[in-house]
């Protein structure tokens, strides 16, 4: 099977050089998918313009804006929940007397509370917020063309 | 307890470490393998290589240590601890990683194109791990005298030593191997002894946990104010770790950068159920390790109290190995993160001034640890928190978030942080834990505050000062990466 080569401009991605001052080898891995097979260059490059276009046109910045509000409002979302939470675990503590005296398979409730009761709490709203930061970026791209 | 426990488990550590850094050596050959892994790292490794970087001397005997003496207060950490990874997880990870930048410094040059905020940060970032790393060597102090009785200062300079030919040896690839050992290490090493003390407390037929906790120092319980501070310091300190952030450079994009994130909080909640219930059994059965002042070793004390003989031995070589290896992975990954920072600024960044930099910043600590008394672990680490959480975080918050910041607002707000929060850590050293009022044992609470305001109100009056590139960096931060697997 011959290859077709469809060369894409390697670092068009990267404008005027990575973001980092660039002393490392490794880049800011976004540039260089040329090597792979035609398909994959092709769409390397379409990926390519789809960047440019959102870092240089007022369209695409509209996207890209909408995208960095709806992120940023996803996580003071969800670390707003958490921390609501929290807070009522030790309202609860606090205000609710006798709690301290109730027993969970031997164990202080308090202490079962605290020291085992608000990790997965924690690692719910990693999860929710994982998904749901994804799913935000997932219609970012389907918005901006970057397929 | 026998010396030879605590020396031959030392030593056992010690081998360990050193045969996985040079199996690291054999393939980290570029200057990016001595940075960051080449980017190379998958989520189980980095993720397992973060959580046994980040559970320190603090973690590991400190959280114990905090519970025997201040009962529920001190549970407040371990949750801090790890719901600071959720804060990073949601303001910092992926946004981080497609910066591209190697480190905190070149993240904020990058952002504000200035190299005197490039300035200013290294400093920030090399006094961050310099405090960071002196609790851990009180740590190792507190550990070889208690388990060896050999003089405090040689647990400093073998651990100092071990972690000088380590990193010096194989940079960013070897040691992420060697953290991720170190983090299985660290919970098997509370785990399988817990176990025991759990038999026996069942075997001898002690009602279990029946009666109410004893409160064996008498200390009131903390105020409010003082556990909202100490919470504002650990849920936004994470977030400016050096060490910890540095890793997130080693994941390919920005959703691994998340799923690592993940991962490393389903490790550190498991890992810190262990502490929480040394603490709790501390409290019922052994109250008087509190009175000796030696808190901090109820970890390594409690198995040989309560199971003693030849079983009793060796559970606790494995507290004592897992201890070491808490003070060897944290201070090795602050190393590594200084010695980044230091040798891109100064060194010109090449493999041989990463080396001469990781000696550097080794060395410095070491001659303040050595010249300095240990007091809390987990309180020391507490105030280096509040320190991060003061300074770095809101130059990264702000910097991922705002497209407003200047550099003149960078360097307001980090000056001020480091003054306000430095200042209370002076002030609470002079006049002694008794003497110090709560706001000044525990700044976080404002100090933070001031640091954003500041660093807000500056960069609103030095508008014409956003960078011109702000566009496209707002752009590479927080767009996803190309949907191909483009490193492979």
């Amino acid at each position: 099977m011959t290859r077709v080569r469809v060369t894409a401009p390697r670092r068009v991605t990267t404008g005027a050089g990575p973001v980092a001052s660039g002393t490392g080898p490794a880049g800011s891995g976004t540039a260089g998918s040329g090597a792979g097979s035609a398909a994959g260059s092709g769409r390397g490059r379409a990926a390519a313009e789809a960047r440019r276009a959102a870092e240089e046109t007022d369209a695409g910045q509209v996207f890209v804006r909408a995208l960095i509000r709806s992120q940023l409002r996803l996580g003071i979302v969800v670390a707003a929940g958490f921390l609501l939470i929290m807070l009522g675990f030790a309202l609860l503590l606090g205000l609710v007397p006798g709690l301290a005296e109730l027993r969970i398979a031997g164990l202080p409730f308090d202490w079962v509370l605290l020291g085992a009761g608000i990790y997965p709490v924690i690692g719910l709203s990693a999860w929710l917020y994982i998904r749901t930061a994804a799913r935000n970026e997932a219609r970012y791209r389907d918005l901006a063309g970057e397929r | 307890m026998n010396p030879v426990v605590g020396v031959a488990a030392f030593a056992a550590v010690t081998l360990a470490t050193a045969v996985i850094g040079f199996y690291g050596l054999r393939i980290s050959r570029t200057t990016g393998d001595f940075y960051v892994a080449s980017r190379t790292v998958r989520p189980w490794w980095n993720a397992s290589a973060i959580g046994g970087e980040y559970l320190s001397a603090a973690s590991f005997l400190g959280v114990a240590g905090l519970i025997l003496l201040s009962g529920t207060d001190a549970l407040w950490y371990p949750v801090g601890y790890t719901a600071g990874y959720l804060m990073l997880l949601l303001f910092v990870a992926a946004p981080l990683r497609r910066s591209g930048a190697y480190t905190i410094p070149d993240f904020t040059e990058a952002r504000l194109e200035s190299r005197a905020v490039r300035r200013v940060t290294s400093l920030v970032v090399v006094m961050v791990g310099w405090l960071y790393i002196v609790p851990q060597l009180h740590g190792a102090a507190l550990a070889i005298r208690i388990t060896t009785g050999l003089p405090a200062w040689v647990g400093q300079v073998a651990v100092i030593a071990v972690v000088c030919v380590t990193v010096m040896a194989g940079g960013m690839r070897s040691i992420t191997f060697v953290q991720a050992f170190q983090y299985w290490l660290k919970l098997t090493a509370l785990a399988v002894p817990l176990l025991f003390l759990l038999l026996v407390l069942a075997g001898t037929g002690t009602p279990a946990v029946a009666e109410a906790p004893v409160n064996p120092t008498g200390l009131p319980p903390a105020g409010p104010y003082q556990n909202i501070s100490l919470l504002v310091a650990l849920l936004f300190g994470t977030l400016g770790l050096p060490h910890v952030l540095v890793r997130f450079y080693t994941n390919p994009d920005g959703q691994s950068a998340r799923r690592t994130t993940l991962i490393v909080l389903g490790l550190l909640s498991v890992f810190y159920l262990f502490p929480t219930a040394y603490g709790l059994i501390g409290r019922v059965f052994a109250p008087g390790a509190a009175g000796a002042g030696q808190a901090d070793a109820l970890v390594l004390l409690l198995p040989g109290r309560m199971i003693g003989g030849l079983a009793g031995d060796l559970l606790s070589a494995l507290v004592v190995a897992g201890a070491f290896a808490a003070f060897l992975s944290t201070t090795s990954g602050l190393v590594v993160s200084l010695a980044g920072v230091i040798s891109q600024d100064i060194l010109g960044g090449s493999v041989r001034g990463f080396r001469l930099a990781a000696l550097f910043s080794a060395v410095v600590p070491l001659g303040i640890a050595a010249t300095t008394d240990s007091t809390a672990l987990a309180g020391s680490v507490g105030l280096v928190f509040a320190f991060t959480a003061s300074t770095i975080c809101p130059v990264l918050l702000l910097g991922i978030w705002w497209r407003g910041l200047t550099d003149a607002g960078a360097i307001a707000g980090m000056l001020t942080g480091a003054l306000a929060c430095g200042g209370s850590m002076l002030a609470g050293a002079v006049l002694g834990a008794a003497g110090t009022p709560s706001w000044l044992a525990q700044p976080a609470a404002w100090t933070v505050p001031a640091a954003f305001a500041v660093m807000v109100l500056v960069s609103r009056a030095t508008r014409d000062r956003v960078p011109r590139s702000i566009t496209r960096l707002m752009t590479r931060l927080h767009t996803p990466e190309r949907p191909l697997v483009t490193e492979r």
